[in-house]
Parts: structure tokens; C-alpha cells; sequence
């Protein structure tokens, strides 16, 4: 019985020395060109953040055929490798390992926050520049040198809408406040919210909190209602945000609403219908901004989209920022190849050059212009405010931009 | 294949030993990862409020890993022996739900708390080991280390009574077996198991929030032992290896791989009713080795 | 007054849904004595097929992109052809992850897995055929209905009291149905003790079919009218409620029909109970609340005394 336990643990060992000893690529040789100019991206396509994911392929490979279109590095073509990278930070790791073991230059993503801040740190410690398309977490860029994102947090945003709103209709007195507490971005964006509204003197007649999964809200919003608000305010993804706004409105209330950076997107329109009407947005993105990089953006996707006269030509913001960061990217490495030609350059010491190049650079995105700090923060100059305006039927609709 | 890879697979082999701890004596308890999280939560804190364990190295230094596996460990257990006293009066599907229940309880609460930092979690956890082959090497030398444990187990009175018991408890108790003990006993071992995975688990992921305990984990380290076998250690060490590599290796299908992940957990109870790893395997196994012809051989003969 | 009546209103809205999916749960766990894992994902494939058949459009990442059926069904019709096909994809589940192990004679308890396994299967399969994107039942698929109704100063949606009256004539028609009929009877019996049931002569192999494709009907027409109610959040859209309604089953008693509606009204007033400050903790309550009834009575509050089957 002895021998069984020895020779068990050693089969046990020598298959784990066999697994690890065919442990991945080394980072000291050159950058393989074989393929084109290697670039990964790590995206939730499966799990509850699948429809995030989504939405972020369209714009990776939009922006993937804008920029090989153009000629690519100087000539040679861009190849994207896109890993599935779930909704949990084991899959999301392993996705990241995968992708920088295939010798990629660069990495956008992953999807989730608590994605990034897993695994963040194994492209830091690697040395592989990774731009987050969508993480809105305080912390980000602070992982490290080369972690950077071109997602705006929402301290920077929220508070516009908040304005606007006031500005709109100035005998606002009372606010309520929703946020969905089990998720990263609600929980951090409702903070700024809620400071805003204190400063303008309106300090929340309430606040309730809901979970990302909850999709009835008939306890949180006649709670609400008894505090007779004219302002509520929403931190809350596209899904349980557009469920609120059409109860609430089912429910009887007549007032504004606010809404924050994660509704962002004409998924809404067919959960809250022609009850999404006229809810103020704070925008990181705004489909309508008019610069020529936005519009053969929104051109693209409208193109993209046109086979299907059913979907809206109108791109979500998660798409412009997916199709942004791999700009970003595509740019710095042309950049890189004109002062470093990319052939024959190691691996490890490309990757590190292109990290300053991405953070040197300015951008004119659909974003509109953007920057970054040296920390990887991005500096963008326009944030929008618009307000939603619904179509007869009630089935689709528009983000009306606000001056 | 990647380190980190091979590392997920180890601690999905800790997790599966843990389910199958209670199982050995038939009790089919899911609280494995609450206690895990209650590991990872332990370590998370630990390493980035407590500067002291920190030391003066570039990396965090392995003791202070041990000392938060024994701090885990010390909670978990107790944790365990009080929680156990109370569900394990439960059997089957009862005794499933109950800890299920547990796992949810736990996952609520540690959303809510401050301390544990929300909904995002804690973030920033030191590194005792500067590549994933570290951690491989940790682990494995961890999980060998329990494999052996339950081997024994298996072989000494205890690990004999949790077997009577799983077989039949009327019987077991009617032979002296003191089956309440010993049940209580798997379940302790079955929370420090988890507990202290927890704690390489959380350092591994460099983070940790409320959703790394949560229902989907309950089911997929069960699936783990059903799929590997619940009649000795070899089963869930094998279920959790493969059961977690399998997404991994299947990414060359694409958007099939999950479909087909589903299809091997689907089919694989069905071709193997107790597990793939079964003590019978082993006899043939060893049968052959020694060249004895079994009756299956000695039938294909001319 | 006004105050406690909303709170009815709010727990008995939410507890319908509950109801509603733990119907079908429960009535395979009555004959089979395990829990059917992949009933969250026949529950998403109901409101699916709901959303299809009365003209919906597939959207633009899917396999299926742009599918559109050539005829719109009004909503009523096409609710019970959605359970219908449920029904069906029950029964196919059943086939492939329930009868082998019978056949075989394993332990039941891996049908857990095996279900499991089924479940992963459908969700992802619709997430490859329709995309990960939301859809949704138009708002005015129930006519001129007004959106909310106001009784004596409480208001309530009134796709929610259509829910909770549909859970109750469904747990009628199911009451009838197992007391009244030679089927009923015999799921009844076969529930009690299969092998007795077998040695009268019951073919418990067609009882458990039945009980699967009723099960499937009734998860089929709770995710069509959920969707109707909150839209359809995706291919995961279901799997929430199979935590949730693993609950509702254990406090309404396993395996008891009327049992699985009254656990999930309590769940749903429990959590309408929970002051604003606490919502976080809603969930924690409704579990802790099952925790305890465990503990004081497993067989949950209809259900019979816990057996040796399981």
C-alpha cells in the first residue's frame, strides 16, 4: 500500500515537472513578425459580463480593420489574438498568461475592474503594456508602470449630469439615490454622486441599495417614492438601470432622472422603452461629438451593423472605448517602428518601449482627444451630457447631446 | 502550458480533497468555498494591513504565508467545529442546502462589511514568489503533503469509521463508531483544507473579493470529486486537475469550449457512475503490473 | 395601513416569481429526490422562445443573426407554445442527463452533475445561437392595460399581479391535476416510493417523463412571463433564480407543489421586510431565514418527514 502512495505522489510530480517544464515562450528573444505585428486582447465573452465583452469585440475589430487599412505598423499588418477571458479573475488570469506567453506587444483589457486588479499585476510583473478598454475602479493605473486604461473614472463625469439636471429644472429639492452595492463601478460611482449633490445643497432624501442581479425593484423605489424626490439618481449598469427606470416610471414617478457612465449604451432602449425618454446621461463617450475620427468611427460601425436593419447603427460607448484602446496601441507602435524598427528588437525591450511611447503620445480618438498621465491615467478633454431621446414606438432612440 | 495555469489546477486539486473529506463519510457538504473565501479573506488582510509581516525583502516572505495559513486555519477549524455541531445533524440533500445557505450567508455578509472592501474587495496583495512556477512549486509540495494525509487517514481508525459510516451509519454506530465525532472530524478537516488554500489562492490572484466564494463554486468543486471519485484521495485530486485545466485546454475550440466543457461534465458520471479514479482501477492496475493475466485478458486469448 | 399593504404588495410581487420558478423545480425533485440544475436554463429558454414567437428579432451576434419568425403571435398564445418547447427541452434533458443514470442504476446524486453539465450546454448554446444582448417584451404587449394599479393607496405593477395570479391558477391546475387524475395519482405514488410503485404495475419511467415535461411547461411559461415583466438579461438570466428558488423548495418543503408556492411568498415578504439601510443584507436574510428552518424543521413547512431516499 505504501508503493501505491509513492508511486501515485510521484506520477502527481513528474506530470506537474512535465507541465511546467513546457512552460511558455521566453521574453529575451525578438518579437516574432510572422504573423503581423502581435497584439492580444482578453474580453469577458462568456459569464455575466458577457454583453460587455460583447460589445467590446465589435469595437477591437472595427478599430483592428481601420488601422490595417491604413497600412497597419508602416506596412506590416496588425494580427489580434482575442481570448475569452470569463467574468472571474482565475479566467481572466489565465487569458492574460496565454496571451503574453503567445509573444504579444501589448494587451487590451480585461473587462471587469477586479479582473484588472488580479490580473494587472502579472502583466506588470511581466513587463507587457496593457491598456484597460472599460475599467472605471479608483487603482487602476496604480498597479503599475504598465498598467494604463482609456476608461475616465466617474469622479470626473458624474458630476456634469448632476448640473445639468439642476440647470434644466433649478426647483429640484429633493434627490433619492440608488446604487447596486455588489458591484465595483455603482458602489465607486454613487460616492461622487452623492458628493455632488451635497455640494449643490440637495443631500439624498435617501439612498437604496440594490445587487447587480436584482431586477425587481418594487420595495426599493415605493421606499423611495414615500420621500416624495423630483431628482433621482441612478448608479447602475445598463440591465438593473433600464429595469429601475421602467418601474419607476410604471410606479407613477413623474420627476428627472439621472443616470450614470454605466447606461451608456442603446442596450437600454429595449429594457426601459419609451419610458427611457428623457433621463439625463453623463457620457464618456457621446456618439454624436463631430471630429473625423469619431465620425469614420460611427461610420464603420453603422456599416458594420448594417446587415442586421433590426440592431442600432449607433455604437455603444463600451465600443468606442474597446475600438480607442486599440487605436492607442496601433498608433504607439507605429511610432515605436519609425524611431525602433519593431525587427529583430527583444521582446521584453519592445514591450517596454512601447509602454513610453503609449504614454508620450496624444490621440485623437472617438473619445476625442486624449493623453496620458505618466501614472497611465487617461486625461480626456471632452465629457458629454445628453439626454435621451425615445422614437414613437418606443424602440429605439437617441442620446441627444446637451450644449 | 503556463505555470499559472498548472497552479489553478493544484488549488482546484486542494478544493476538490476538501469536498471529499465529508464525503468519505457520506456527508455532502458544499461549505468549501465559504471557508475558502474565509482563507482568502484572512490573507488578503493580513498581508497589506499588517506592515509587520511584510519583512524586508523584495518579496513578502514565505512565513508570514505559513502564519496566515495557520491563522486561517485556526478560524476555519473553529469555525467548522461550531457550524458542524449544528448542520451536520442534516443529511443528503438537506445537509447540501444548508451549507450552500452558509456559503451565501457568508458571501452577503462580507459584501457588506467595510473592512473586507465591498464590492471591489482588497486589492494589492503581496507576492511571496516572483512567478507562477513558484506557486506551482509551493503548492504542490502543500498538496502532496495533504494527499498524504488522507492516505493515512484512509489506512487508521478514524478514516476506517468514516467509511463504516459512509456505507452504513446504523451499522457503524451500532459497532461502537462514535458517528457524530467522526463526521464532525471530516468537516474540520474539510474547512482547514479550504481554509488554507484560501490563503495561496488569494496571494496567487493578487486580489480577493466577495465572488470567489459564491454558488457556482460549490458545484463545480463537487463536480470535481463526482467526476474524479469519492472513494480515495487520488479521485477529486484528479477530478480538480483536469476539471479546472479543461476550459484552458479547450480554448482551440473557441466559442464551443464552454458547450463542450458542459457535454465532459455531463457524460462523464454517466460513463464512470464512481468517478474515474476507483480503488478497482487500481487493483487491475497493479494486476497488470505484476503481469497476473485477468480474466479479461485470459478471454481474449485464443 | 397604506404602509403595510405596500409591503403585501411589494413582498407578494417578488414572491409570485419565486413561486412561479420553484413550481416546476419542485415537481422533479418530488419524483427523482435530486435537484434539476439545468431547470434555471430551461426557465431563460421559455422567455427566448416567448420573445421569438411573438415576432421578436435575433440581434446581431449570434449565430442566428437576424432571425425573425414570419408571424407575431399574440402574447397569450405564444406564452403556452414557449412552455410547450420548454417542455420539450426538458425532455431532452431528461433523456441525456436523468434516464442513463436510472438506466444504470448510479446514484441518483449525480444527476447534480450531470444537470449541471445540461445547464452549461444550454446556456452557452443560446448565448452561440442569440447573442449576449438583452431583449425584451414591448411594453404594450398587454394591450391597454394601465402600467400600474393603485389599490387603496398601494401601488403595484400590474404585470406583477398578472404573475401572481397566473402562479395560482398554475398551482390549481396543478393540485387538480396530481390529486384528480390516473397520471397525478401515479406521479403521487411514485413520489411516495418508487419501488412500490413499480411492483403496482406504475410505469415510473413514463411518470418521471411526464413530471419533467410538465416541469418544463411550467419553467417555460415563468420565463416568458418574466421576461415580460424585466426583459431578458441574457443567456444567464435564469441562473439566479436556481439559488434563489434552491431556497424557496426547502422552506415550502421539498417536493411539496403547494409548499413550493408558499416558500416562495414568504422569501418574497421576508425580503420586502428588510428595512432601505439593510438592503444589502436582503439576500443573507432570506438564506439565513432558510437556514433556520432547516434546522428546526428539514422537512421544510409542508413537506413530509425527511426520508431515507435522498
Amino acid at each position: 500500500m505504501k508503493r501505491r502512495l509513492a508511486s501515485s505522489l510521484a506520477a502527481l510530480l513528474s506530470a506537474a515537472a512535465a507541465l511546467s517544464a513546457c512552460q511558455g515562450s521566453e521574453d529575451q528573444g525578438p518579437v516574432n513578425l510572422s504573423k503581423g505585428v502581435p497584439v492580444g486582447a482578453v474580453l469577458a465573452l462568456t459569464g455575466n459580463a458577457n454583453v460587455y465583452g460583447q460589445d467590446q469585440k465589435i469595437g477591437i475589430e472595427l478599430s483592428l480593420a481601420a488601422l490595417n487599412g491604413a497600412g497597419g505598423v508602416n506596412g506590416k499588418p496588425l494580427s489580434l489574438s482575442i481570448e475569452d477571458g470569463g467574468s472571474a479573475e482565475p479566467s481572466a488570469n489565465a487569458a492574460v498568461s496565454l496571451e503574453i506567453n503567445r509573444g504579444i506587444l501589448a494587451l487590451i483589457g480585461p473587462t471587469l475592474s477586479q479582473q484588472s486588479f488580479s490580473a494587472g499585476p502579472i502583466a506588470q510583473r511581466r513587463g507587457v503594456p496593457l491598456v484597460a478598454p472599460s475599467n472605471t475602479a479608483t487603482g487602476i493605473p496604480e498597479i503599475g508602470y504598465f498598467i494604463s486604461r482609456v476608461s475616465a473614472q466617474s469622479s470626473v463625469i458624474a458630476p456634469l449630469s448632476i448640473a445639468k439636471a439642476l440647470q434644466l429644472n433649478p426647483g429640484i429639492r429633493r434627490a433619492a439615490v440608488f446604487y447596486a452595492q455588489d458591484d465595483a463601478y455603482s458602489t465607486a460611482e454613487t460616492v461622487i454622486f452623492q458628493q455632488a449633490l451635497t455640494a449643490k445643497g440637495l443631500k439624498p432624501v435617501t439612498v437604496q441599495r440594490t445587487q447587480l442581479n436584482d431586477q425587481d425593484f418594487q420595495s426599493q423605489i415605493t421606499a423611495a417614492l414615500n420621500q416624495k424626490p423630483d431628482l433621482v439618481v441612478l448608479s447602475l449598469q445598463a440591465m438593473d438601470g433600464g429595469n429601475l427606470i421602467r418601474q419607476l416610471r410604471e410606479l407613477g414617478y413623474r420627476g428627472a432622472i439621472v443616470v450614470g457612465n454605466g447606461m451608456n449604451t442603446p442596450n437600454i432602449y429595449p429594457i426601459c422603452q419609451k419610458y427611457c425618454d428623457g433621463i439625463l446621461i453623463a457620457q464618456a463617450y457621446s456618439p454624436e461629438l463631430q471630429t473625423p475620427a469619431n465620425q469614420r468611427f460611427t461610420a464603420a460601425f453603422a456599416a458594420a451593423q448594417a446587415r442586421n436593419p433590426k440592431v442600432s447603427p449607433i455604437p455603444p460607448q463600451l465600443t468606442a472605448q474597446a475600438y480607442t484602446a486599440m487605436q492607442v496601441i496601433g498608433e504607439a507602435l507605429a511610432r515605436l517602428d519609425r524611431r525602433q524598427p519593431l525587427k529583430g528588437l527583444p521582446l521584453a525591450q519592445a514591450r517596454k518601449a512601447l509602454m513610453a511611447e503609449i504614454l508620450g503620445g496624444t490621440y485623437q480618438t472617438p473619445l476625442g482627444e486624449i493623453r496620458f498621465t505618466p501614472e497611465g491615467e487617461v486625461i480626456q478633454k471632452n465629457f458629454f451630457v445628453a439626454q435621451v431621446r425615445m422614437n414613437a414606438g418606443g424602440k429605439s432612440g437617441r442620446f441627444s447631446l446637451l450644449p | 502550458m503556463d505555470a499559472g495555469l498548472l497552479e489553478q489546477m493544484l488549488l482546484g486539486a486542494l478544493l476538490g480533497l476538501s469536498v471529499y473529506l465529508p464525503l468519505r463519510c457520506g456527508q455532502l457538504s458544499l461549505a468549501t468555498p465559504g471557508f475558502f473565501a474565509i482563507g482568502g479573506t484572512v490573507a488578503a488582510l493580513l498581508s497589506t494591513r499588517v506592515p509587520a509581516l511584510a519583512g524586508s525583502g523584495s518579496t513578502y516572505p514565505i512565513t508570514s504565508v505559513l502564519l496566515e495559513m495557520a491563522l486561517a486555519a485556526l478560524l476555519t477549524g473553529v469555525l467548522a467545529l461550531g457550524l458542524g455541531r449544528v448542520v451536520l445533524r442534516l443529511r443528503g440533500i438537506y445537509l447540501a442546502i444548508a451549507t450552500i445557505a452558509l456559503v451565501e450567508i457568508l458571501r452577503v455578509v462580507t459584501l457588506n462589511l467595510e473592512f473586507t472592501g465591498g464590492a471591489l474587495g482588497i486589492f494589492g496583495i503581496p507576492q511571496p514568489f516572483d512567478s507562477a512556477a513558484g506557486y506551482a512549486a509551493f503548492t504542490l509540495a502543500l498538496l502532496a503533503l495533504i494527499c498524504w494525509l488522507c492516505d493515512r487517514l484512509e489506512k487508521n481508525r478514524p478514516g476506517r469509521a468514516m467509511a463504516a459510516i459512509r456505507d452504513d451509519e446504523l451499522a457503524a454506530a451500532s459497532q461502537g463508531i462514535n458517528t457524530a465525532d467522526t463526521k464532525l472530524l471530516a468537516f474540520v478537516l474539510s474547512a482547514l483544507v479550504a481554509g488554507i488554500t484560501g490563503v495561496v489562492a488569494a496571494h496567487f490572484l493578487n486580489s480577493w473579493n466577495a465572488k470567489l466564494g459564491n454558488f457556482d463554486a460549490s458545484i463545480t468543486t463537487l463536480a470535481f470529486v463526482v467526476f474524479g471519485g469519492s472513494r480515495t484521495w487520488l479521485g477529486p485530486v484528479f477530478g480538480g486537475l483536469l476539471l479546472t485545466a479543461l476550459p484552458e485546454l479547450l480554448r482551440p475550440v473557441g466559442d464551443l469550449r464552454l458547450i463542450v466543457f458542459g457535454a465532459v461534465i455531463l457524460v462523464g458520471p454517466l460513463f464512470f457512475p464512481k468517478g474515474v479514479i476507483t480503488p478497482e482501477l487500481f487493483k487491475s492496475f497493479k494486476r497488470r503490473i505484476r503481469g497476473t493475466p485477468t480474466a479479461a485478458a485470459q478471454g481474449v486469448k485464443p | 395601513m397604506e404602509g403595510l399593504l405596500q409591503l403585501l404588495f411589494n413582498g407578494l410581487s417578488v414572491g409570485a416569481v419565486y413561486a412561479l420558478f420553484a413550481l416546476g423545480y419542485t415537481l422533479v425533485f418530488s419524483v427523482l429526490g435530486v435537484i434539476n440544475f439545468a431547470h434555471g436554463a430551461i426557465f431563460t429558454m421559455g422567455a427566448y422562445f416567448t420573445y421569438l414567437l411573438i415576432g421578436g428579432a435575433v440581434g446581431a451576434n449570434g449565430l442566428l443573426a437576424g432571425l425573425q419568425f414570419p408571424f407575431a403571435l399574440p402574447f397569450w398564445l405564444a406564452l403556452p407554445l414557449a412552455g410547450i418547447a420548454s417542455a420539450a427541452v426538458a425532455l431532452v434533458v431528461e433523456r441525456i442527463a436523468f434516464r442513463p443514470l436510472r438506466d444504470r442504476g448510479s446514484d441518483p446524486l449525480l444527476a447534480l452533475i450531470t444537470s449541471l453539465g445540461a445547464g452549461v450546454i444550454l446556456v452557452n448554446l443560446i448565448q452561440l445561437l442569440v447573442g449576449a444582448e438583452s431583449y425584451s417584451i414591448p411594453v404594450g404587449t398587454l394591450g391597454s392595460l394601465p402600467a400600474a394599479l393603485n389599490i387603496a393607496g398601494a401601488k403595484v405593477r400590474t404585470v406583477q399581479v398578472m404573475l401572481l395570479a397566473i402562479s395560482g391558477l398554475l398551482l390549481a391546475a396543478l393540485s387538480i391535476w396530481i390529486n384528480g387524475s390516473r397520471s397525478g395519482k401515479a406521479l403521487q405514488a411514485v413520489s411516495e416510493d418508487p419501488i412500490t410503485a413499480q411492483l403496482l404495475g406504475i410505469n415510473s419511467s413514463r411518470v418521471i417523463q411526464i413530471a419533467f415535461g410538465i416541469s418544463g411547461f411550467l419553467a417555460g411559461m415563468a420565463g416568458g412571463l418574466v421576461g415580460l415583466s424585466i426583459s431578458i438579461a441574457g443567456p444567464y438570466f435564469g441562473i439566479g433564480y436556481g439559488l434563489k428558488g434552491l431556497g424557496v423548495l426547502v422552506l415550502g418543503g421539498l417536493g411539496s407543489v403547494p409548499g413550493a408556492v408558499l416558500g416562495g411568498l414568504i422569501i418574497g415578504l421576508a425580503e420586502a421586510c428588510v428595512p432601505a439601510d439593510l438592503s444589502g443584507y436582503k439576500d443573507a436574510v432570506s438564506f439565513g431565514f432558510l437556514f433556520l428552518v432547516l434546522l428546526i424543521r428539514p422537512q421544510g413547512l409542508l413537506g413530509r418527514p425527511q426520508s431515507n431516499k435522498v
